[in-house]
């Protein structure tokens, strides 16, 4: 009995989390993109608007290379050990940003008054 | 502490030492931080039930400690270590409560308060609410790495008990 009680919480805790990605997944992004550095905004982009273009964000001597193509973005290359960022590939959810945590470097949609954002704040 | 305690310490330290490591070479399919197999925990899972409370306290501190020396990637540290502090905590006090034929159970709460301990991190160290998204991914991966980590620790402790007393 005490089994079955333990183990259904895990069952939920494990349907909440897939419930919880659906979610998460479903829910799209504006098209303009905030890239932030310790919670300071370095620059704000019209992926509609904004021209191809690749440029380099530092931190502590640790590089990331943003990469701008045909209305979307990502981090092309990192010298962090992990590449986490790199591998995320293109922006596309408002509700992933893009996260360098070694270098404290955060990519995504601007927050917009309704949507995944007001939820989480 | 008796020596033969230290050494059977020491080379359990060792051993999930090596597993992190060679887990490090296999490339990681999910691009969300904070999802891992972590096999590594398959020692600290087994030292849970095997050992004094304090004595996993210091393995896992150990190892935390090398592992980022030896990945060369130390702003994780502060992550793994809010991790593997509530992560004990809880498997510590659901030990009382879980015995060792579930011990796959227990390690599933190990590993989703590991991830919680984790984000709780990141949230206050970037101040940016929105990671929380990362939340539902962490706690599916939790379960399922928990899983697989307390079923290893299971088939390791049961050969283990012809070996270590």
């Amino acid at each position: 009995m005490k089994y079955k009680i333990i183990t259904l919480t895990a069952v939920a805790i494990l349907l909440a989390g897939i419930a919880g990605s659906v979610f998460v997944l479903t829910s799209k992004g504006g098209s303009t993109v905030v890239i932030t550095q310790n919670d300071a905004v370095i620059r704000e982009i019209n992926l509609d608007l904004a021209p191809d273009e690749t440029f380099d964000v530092e931190y502590g001597g640790s590089k990331n290379t943003i990469e701008i193509k045909n209305g979307k973005i990502r981090v092309k290359s990192a010298q962090c050990p992990d590449k986490t960022c790199v591998h995320m590939g293109w922006l596309s959810s408002a509700a992933m940003p893009i996260v360098c945590l070694p270098n404290h470097l955060v990519i995504k949609f601007a927050d917009t008054a309704d949507g995944i954002d007001a939820l989480s704040e | 502490m008796k020596p033969k305690r230290i050494a059977e310490l020491a080379v359990l330290c060792a051993v999930s030492l090596i597993i992190f490591i060679v887990e490090l070479q296999i490339p990681n399919p999910f691009p969300v931080p904070g999802i891992k197999l972590g096999l590594a925990n398959v020692i600290t899972v087994y030292a849970v039930y095997h050992y004094k409370p304090y004595e996993v306290v210091m393995l896992v501190a150990v190892r935390i400690l090398l592992a980022s020396v030896f990945s060369g990637n130390a702003a994780a540290l502060i992550y793994s270590f809010s991790g593997s502090v509530l992560c004990l905590l809880g498997m510590l006090l659901l030990k009382r409560v879980i015995d060792e034929k579930h011990l796959w159970l227990s390690s599933v709460f190990g590993a989703v308060l590991h991830n919680t301990g984790q984000m709780a991190a990141a949230l206050i160290m970037l101040q940016t609410p929105s990671l929380i998204i990362y939340y539902p991914f962490l706690l599916v991966s939790g379960c399922l790495a928990g899983a697989f980590t307390g079923l290893a620790a299971q088939l390791v402790s049961a050969r283990l008990k012809k070996i270590i007393k």
